[in-house]
């Protein structure tokens, strides 16, 4: 290690021996910045509708096919500290919007790789990040202004779609209007009068086979089991909902059951047997049709339930359980008794059902409002599903937003084009060396554009300047369109090519922050690792040796 | 001198751009060549050794890709896809990866040009469309307004399935069997209630259909050689309970004070017993089926009552009695009445090559069936068990959706020649990677004669001139080594296992395209040692 890191007397007497100290522009600001641009241009190519995908296997050997940025960046192992703080403003996004992750990735690398330029001509830091964060407070000026659309009736399907379409787009090139109207459509028909959307109310089911144009909304849940008992077919079914077993209820306390006589001993199966059969009777007498229950149902207990011609389903999850519930709208009932009219719940049909090969319970709710939907994802493969699952994930975490903000900027490029020009002569008004910064900003913003074009394999300076052509005509809503051949640009927001502005608007500032504290950082000192490589150990010494 | 910048974790492997796309291609070519010559008629098996020793011999695509472990990423797409052909339709394994693999095969030349990956993708998307429309606007509609003639297409579908198959000298008769197996069902067609049963020894042609249920006779104990063996019109009872001494419950304790209550207490205990026993005699049971064991004391009160048992039924076999004859599973003796007893027509127990069976027939709500399979090998027996399977499946989709399309290659043909037409009438790079699709799909015909050790490219050229002069229906005749209309040859497809082998074969192609960069992180745990050599440096 000594070899390649020259040591500064003073700092390195104070640390332990093995630990790594940088400082400085040349060892630690350009060493961030180099890391940063690097990652970046990872997912780089995974951005816009013709992005690449990207094949990711992770430490357990789970392999994953995405090009969605927040799972790629969850599956890398990334060791950088400065990396590390990108992928944090990146996950920041994630939980705020859900969506838009790989913008913040960009955006930020590509700040960074203009600060290098600007520290190599002789400004500091702080500058750089001074006029970074002016150009954010303008950008966040001008974006309210951009607003091309904007969704007041968020219980109109086809308005929904409109807006859900561009996310669906850039992770499904090519099934994005089946996707974004099965989408719209689940998230419609959940959504609650009062309360906000909750994300977690719209689930999605994999089953493997058929193509993914076969996939399906269901109003309500779809579990991926088979029924217990005989029964396979309920209509207009009331649901009671346990969360303990249904068996002979055993006591949790260690005892033994005492028999003094013969007479006692003979009865006490028999006994045992009409304690449960007497429960089942009551719960079926409450109207029960069907039984769930979050544990196993025993043998006997199974045989009662069947005599009394009730369906048994058992699920594995608790929160299963729970999501069940709060569906057909009944109460988990945590001991084995009759539910009463409240606590039961209710669904227009339970049933099993057989999509490909794999048996399926499905609690479909017509009609009436239901609470949750479900989305059947069909495909051929399992990779290929979840990719779909993330894309029907983004698509729903964008109609969240939709119920937050329904502004819409254009996409396409558009907005950041149109950003860029307004800063770009924002900052030439600036008097000082901020200036230099600020007209970076802009560059930086430009790079979606060149990536969206090389991406689709088109020259990115020729669609540059003609939007900026298009631009400084008045045409704001021109962005770079990927049907056409070659370079042409358009107007995204006839085409529907639509970006919610609340994720453009988080995705700046946590792009912004992101780079600004990757460049405020001069010094780095990492601690010698704990049982890290560090120590030679014997399980890597012995090949070494041979 | 910068220092190497670490941003990944130390022996994560990174590959990407062009070449990682096109090894990644070559990885799937190797995967198809290991099927490649399992596709039609004369294609043959293979034999494969698991890494716990155990043989299989198959020609099913999906039964090899499972056993080949393969640990490549993006061949592992190929096993997904035979999957998920397996999962919907149950035939067609071969065929979709052979096709996926052919369609990567045809467009890599463009990939290595320069043409980029998404515009391939979009044109792949729209040639399965394209191809998915021909196939609806062609397949012929079997009304089922006879029942005769829609057996007769059943068993052309089943017999076409196994002509492919290691039983392809007894179609015919298995043909029938699969299809007679399948009608016996009721409208839900659930799979697991026909059963197979593998004995071996006996000749194929010994195998036999069994309108109820079947299975192995269970262990039994003394007194069995006294029960009788054959009743008529017996009720049967099927029960989830062990009849023999056991403890009522395990934490129960007993205690007693005198000698004679000791006496009681074992009474008592056999007491329990024979009330069961009294019970199930009582309820007008001839013959005892039992999820648990029954034991000597059990096997002799039958015997003497003229009553017949079995202990120790395997649950789904007993799930199939319950079906085909009624009744239910009583956890119980007391609740036994006339009403939960299952009825049958026939019983008896049988010999059926070394083994004896438990066969029951003529069941009031026959649901369900048993097919007996003999035959020579262990191996054989299984792979003719899957190739029972796949004719199973295809018999149900049949049922569920009727349209038919001319097998033997003669839609694959039809499909090229009309993606072939239609990519002539548009412009730009589309009009290539189009006619790469179509070029594709000619590897159906192809591989089947190549296997059948034809001259491929010769019957290509007749099979295209055929299907240019407007005849749809010709494809690959194995039997005489030409072509012929294989719609009136009677080898038909459902258009559902085409329908889905397309659209698996293109996503997974699409897919697979997609790709262009791999990122693979060292396993956790035991996978670090071999990344450590280079981290330590030796320069210290």
């Amino acid at each position: 290690m000594a070899l390649h890191v020259p040591k500064a007397p003073g700092m390195a007497q104070m640390l332990k021996e093995g630990a790594r100290y940088f400082r400085g522009l040349e060892e630690a600001v350009y060493r961030n910045i180099s890391a940063c641009k690097q990652f970046a241009q990872t997912v780089r190519t995974a951005y816009g509708p013709n992005g690449m995908n990207k094949m990711v296997i992770n430490h357990i050997e789970k392999l994953f096919v995405t090009n969605d940025a927040a799972t790629i960046i969850k599956e890398l192992e990334v060791e950088h500290p400065a990396a590390k703080l990108m992928i944090l403003a990146s996950q920041m996004q994630e939980q705020e919007i859900g969506d838009g992750t790989n913008f913040v990735i960009i955006f930020s690398g590509a700040l960074l790789e203009s600060a290098e330029d600007l520290l190599r001509m002789g400004l500091t830091p702080s500058e750089i990040v001074d006029g970074y964060e002016l150009a954010l407070e303008k950008a966040l000026e001008i974006l309210p202004t951009l607003t091309c659309y904007e969704i007041k009736d968020y219980r109109n399907e086809t308005e929904v779609s409109k807006g859900i379409k561009t996310a669906i787009m850039s992770k499904q090139y090519g099934n994005e209007d089946f996707l974004t109207s099965l989408i719209s459509r689940a998230c419609v028909s959940i959504l609650p009068e009062k309360t906000t959307f909750n994300v977690d109310n719209i689930r999605v089911c994999k089953i493997l086979g058929s193509g993914v144009h076969n996939s399906q909304v269901v109003q309500g849940m779809v579990f991926k089991r088979n029924v217990e008992g005989d029964v396979t077919k309920k209509s207009q079914a009331k649901v009671a909902v346990y969360s303990c077993p249904l068996d002979i209820t055993q006591t949790e306390t260690k005892g033994t059951v005492l028999i003094k006589s013969a007479d006692e001993l003979m009865n006490f199966s028999r006994g045992e047997e009409q304690l449960l059969e007497e429960q089942i009777k009551s719960i079926a007498a409450a109207g029960t049709n069907v039984v769930v229950a979050g544990a196993k149902f025993g043998d006997m207990a199974l045989h009662y339930i069947n005599k009394y011609n009730m369906m048994a389903v058992r699920l594995n999850s608790k929160f299963d359980v729970r999501r069940l519930c709060k569906s057909v709208g009944a109460t988990v009932l945590p001991r084995l008794t009759a539910p009463t009219r409240e606590e039961l719940g209710y669904a227009d049909e339970v049933r099993v059902d057989e999509v490909g090969e794999t048996s399926v319970v499905i609690f479909r709710l017509e009609g009436r409002e239901s609470r949750i939907s479900t989305i059947v994802i069909r495909g051929s493969t399992d990779n290929y599903m979840d990719d779909i699952e993330r894309a029907v994930d983004d698509g729903v975490n964008t109609f969240k937003g939709i119920t937050k903000d329904g502004r819409f900027v254009p996409g396409g490029g558009a907005t950041e084009i149109e950003l860029a020009r307004q800063i770009a002569s924002y900052g030439e008004t600036l008097p000082g060396l901020e200036q230099y910064a600020v007209k970076r900003f802009a560059t930086a913003l430009e790079s979606f554009v060149k990536i969206l074009a090389e991406n689709s394999g088109v020259k990115a300076n020729d669609v540059l300047s003609k939007l900026y052509a298009a631009h400084e005509e008045g045409k704001k809503n021109f962005g770079f369109d990927v049907e056409g051949e070659g370079t042409s640009v358009g107007d995204v927001v006839q085409a529907g090519i639509l970006d919610l502005y609340i994720n453009k608007m988080w995705a700046l500032k946590y792009a912004t922050n992101a780079a600004g504290t990757i460049l405020k950082v001069d010094q780095i000192i990492v601690a010698k690792r704990a049982g890290g490589p560090k120590p030679p150990n014997p399980s890597s010494v012995v090949p070494d040796d041979d | 001198m910068q220092p190497q910048i670490i941003l990944l974790k130390e022996g994560t492997e990174n590959s990407q751009g062009k070449s990682q796309l096109i090894s990644n291609i070559n990885a799937c070519q190797a995967v198809v060549d290991a099927v490649r010559t399992t596709l039609g008629p004369r294609g043959m098996d293979k034999l494969i050794v698991d890494s716990n020793g155990k043989s299989t011999i198959s020609n099913d695509g999906a039964t090899i890709m499972k056993l080949l472990d393969i640990v490549h990423p993006a061949a592992k797409t190929l096993v997904d896809i035979a999957k998920s052909q397996d999962a919907e339709v149950g035939d067609g394994t071969t065929s979709v990866v052979l096709l996926a693999g052919e369609i990567l095969k045809q467009i890599k030349p463009f990939v290595e040009e320069g043409v980029h990956p998404r515009i391939v993708i979009k044109s792949l998307r729209k040639a399965s469309q394209l191809a998915i429309e021909k196939i609806n606007a062609l397949s012929v509609k079997i009304e089922q307004v006879n029942v005769e003639d829609h057996r007769q297409l059943l068993e052309k579908c089943a017999s076409t399935a196994l002509s492919s198959k290691l039983v392809s000298q007894q179609k015919g008769f298995f043909a029938k069997m699969v299809v007679d197996a399948v009608l016996l069902l009721d409208e839900l067609l659930p799979l697991n209630m026909i059963g197979i049963k593998k004995v071996q020894g006996g000749a194929l042609e010994d195998s036999l259909l069994v309108s109820g249920v079947a299975f192995k006779k269970t262990f039994s104990y003394a007194g069995f050689e006294m029960q009788p063996k054959k009743y008529n019109n017996p009720k049967i009872a099927l029960l989830n309970i062990e009849l023999e001494l056991k403890a009522e419950r395990d934490n129960a304790e007993i205690r007693v004070e005198k000698v004679e209550e000791y006496q009681k207490i074992v009474d008592a205990e056999w007491q329990i017993l024979y009330n069961k026993l009294d019970l199930i005699h009582k309820s007008g049971a001839q013959v005892v089926l039992s999820k648990l064991p029954i034991g000597d004391v059990a096997t002799q009160y039958f015997a003497d009552r003229d009553m017949f048992c079995a202990g120790r039924v395997p649950e789904e076999d007993l799930r199939r009695t319950m079906k085909a004859c009624g009744g239910a599973v009583m956890t119980t003796a007391h609740d036994l009445n006339d009403s939960v007893l299952g009825r049958c027509e026939y019983f008896e127990e049988k010999q059926i090559g070394g083994e004896r069976y438990n066969i029951f027939t003529g069941c009031v709500n026959a649901k369900t069936c048993t097919i007996v399979l003999r035959g020579g090998a262990e191996q054989f027996l299984e792979e003719t068990e899957r190739s029972l399977h796949d004719a199973i499946m295809i018999v149900r989709r049949t049922i569920k959706n009727d349209a038919v399309v001319a097998g033997g290659g003669a839609i694959e043909m039809e499909l090229s020649r009309h993606l072939r037409d239609y990519s002539r009438t548009i412009a730009g790079k589309e009009q290539l990677l189009i006619g790469a699709v179509a070029k594709a799909l000619e590897v159906i015909p192809r591989q089947l004669s190549d296997n059948a050790g034809f001259d491929a490219t010769n019957i290509l050229n007749k099979l295209r001139q055929k299907h240019a002069q407007g005849s749809c229906w010709y494809g690959v005749d194995i039997s005489r080594e030409d072509i012929a209309d294989n719609f009136e040859a009677c080898v038909w497809e459902p258009a559902v296992i085409k329908i889905n082998a397309l659209t698996a074969a293109s996503e997974a192609a699409c897919l697979i395209l997609s790709v262009d960069e791999t990122i693979k992180n060292p396993k956790s745990g035991d996978g670090a040692p071999p990344a450590m050599g280079r981290g330590m440096g030796r320069p210290m």
